[in-house]
């Protein structure tokens, strides 16, 4: 299992950044993501805290490096291009706090990464003991903590791998098929997880970077022009990556947080 | 808005969301936590989008992982955070 690590600060408030959560799709950075769907979504009674369940589909291929080990014809030619990815996120409007988890859905055996987020709003008390005395400085701010598993079981007994509904609408698991002889003799069990692992780690850093870009544009959106400043920007988005010639010239403000990242192997 | 992975969906989605993204800016966030304004559209668009997921059988691979959230995976991820 490996993890990945990243803390954020965006210079908006608590209220801007999760409305801008559930506004994030389509950003320019969001190219990839195809449909976004509500499943499920309801205030608990108790805590008055917002729940949501969401479906996405993605574009992604499995990366040719993982494709390599496999054993033929596993991950390959029913590689559909696409992924379903389950989101689910608890906003806490009052302790000014949400948490999200996303999740894919297939090929979980092969390399099931696990993204949460804590999205906390911070408190002028706690920005005086970042900051000193800079503390006026800005307004609002929230801070964001991602973490990232991976985890490949790979060659440990049955795979639990699933492949994509057929158009019947039925859904096949497959178990793993004895590798051909020699497959795991170059490489040990362990050696291939954590190959697979470390392939996820590194298409990762990317992906939560984009993701982080395509934020500060809903959020910049939202400060300029509210909501209708989003969904405006949002049906250029469209245009620009479904019409015929997608004029995707636009210069986008650049994110202005404070960044760091650190990557654990979690073995 | 988002599309959805219904494209006959689409319309009553973006009503949906329209309703969704008032209500949560205007009165979710601001306190009022218990009014349910999309409540009826929401209802619309599940029963739309539902019918979908149960023809291309999306809808049991929902609910299997749904329900992995108290997985190994999970366990261990709390223990070392």
């Amino acid at each position: 299992m490996k993890f990945f690590e990243n803390k954020f600060t965006y210079d908006y408030s608590f209220p801007a950044v999760s409305l801008a959560y559930f506004l994030r799709y389509p950003n320019p950075y969001s190219r990839h993501v195809l449909t976004t769907d509500v499943i499920d979504r309801y205030v608990d009674p108790n805590t008055q805290r917002l729940h949501t369940i969401r479906l996405h589909l993605k574009k992604s291929k499995v990366p040719s490096g993982i494709l390599k080990l496999l054993p033929k014809g596993m991950g390959g030619s029913d590689n559909s291009g696409q992924s379903y990815i389950l989101e689910k996120t608890i906003v806490d409007p009052k302790e000014g706090w949400m948490e999200t988890e996303s999740r894919n859905m297939e090929w979980t055996g092969i390399l099931s990464v696990v993204e949460k987020q804590n999205y906390q709003r911070l408190t002028s008390e706690d920005r005086l003991a970042l900051d000193g005395l800079a503390v006026d400085k800005v307004s609002e701010q929230t801070t964001v903590k991602t973490t990232v598993t991976f985890r490949s079981r790979l060659g440990q007994g049955k795979l639990l791998a699933r492949k994509k509904p057929d158009t019947a609408g039925d859904h096949v698991e497959v178990e793993e098929e004895a590798p051909r002889k020699g497959f795991f003799s170059s490489l040990s069990t362990a050696g291939i997880q954590r190959t697979i692992e470390l392939i996820g780690v590194s298409r990762t850093r990317e992906a939560v970077l984009k993701s982080k870009e395509g934020m500060n544009i809903v959020l910049e959106r939202l400060r300029s022009g509210g909501v209708v400043g989003v969904l405006e920007g949002m049906r250029q988005d469209r245009e620009a990556a479904f019409g015929p010639e997608g004029p995707w010239k636009r210069v986008w403000l650049q994110g202005n947080g404070k960044d760091r990242s650190i990557e654990n192997d979690g073995k | 808005m988002a599309a959805s992975i219904a494209p006959e969906c689409n319309d009553i989605k973006e009503k949906y969301d329209t309703c969704f993204l008032k209500w949560y800016s205007e009165k979710y966030l601001r306190g009022n936590t218990s009014s349910n304004d999309c409540e009826a559209l929401f209802k619309n668009y599940k029963g739309c989008l539902n019918k979908v997921l149960k023809e291309r059988g999306i809808d049991s691979m929902l609910d299997d992982a749904r329900k992995s959230g108290s997985s190994e995976t999970d366990a261990e991820f709390l223990k070392k955070s």
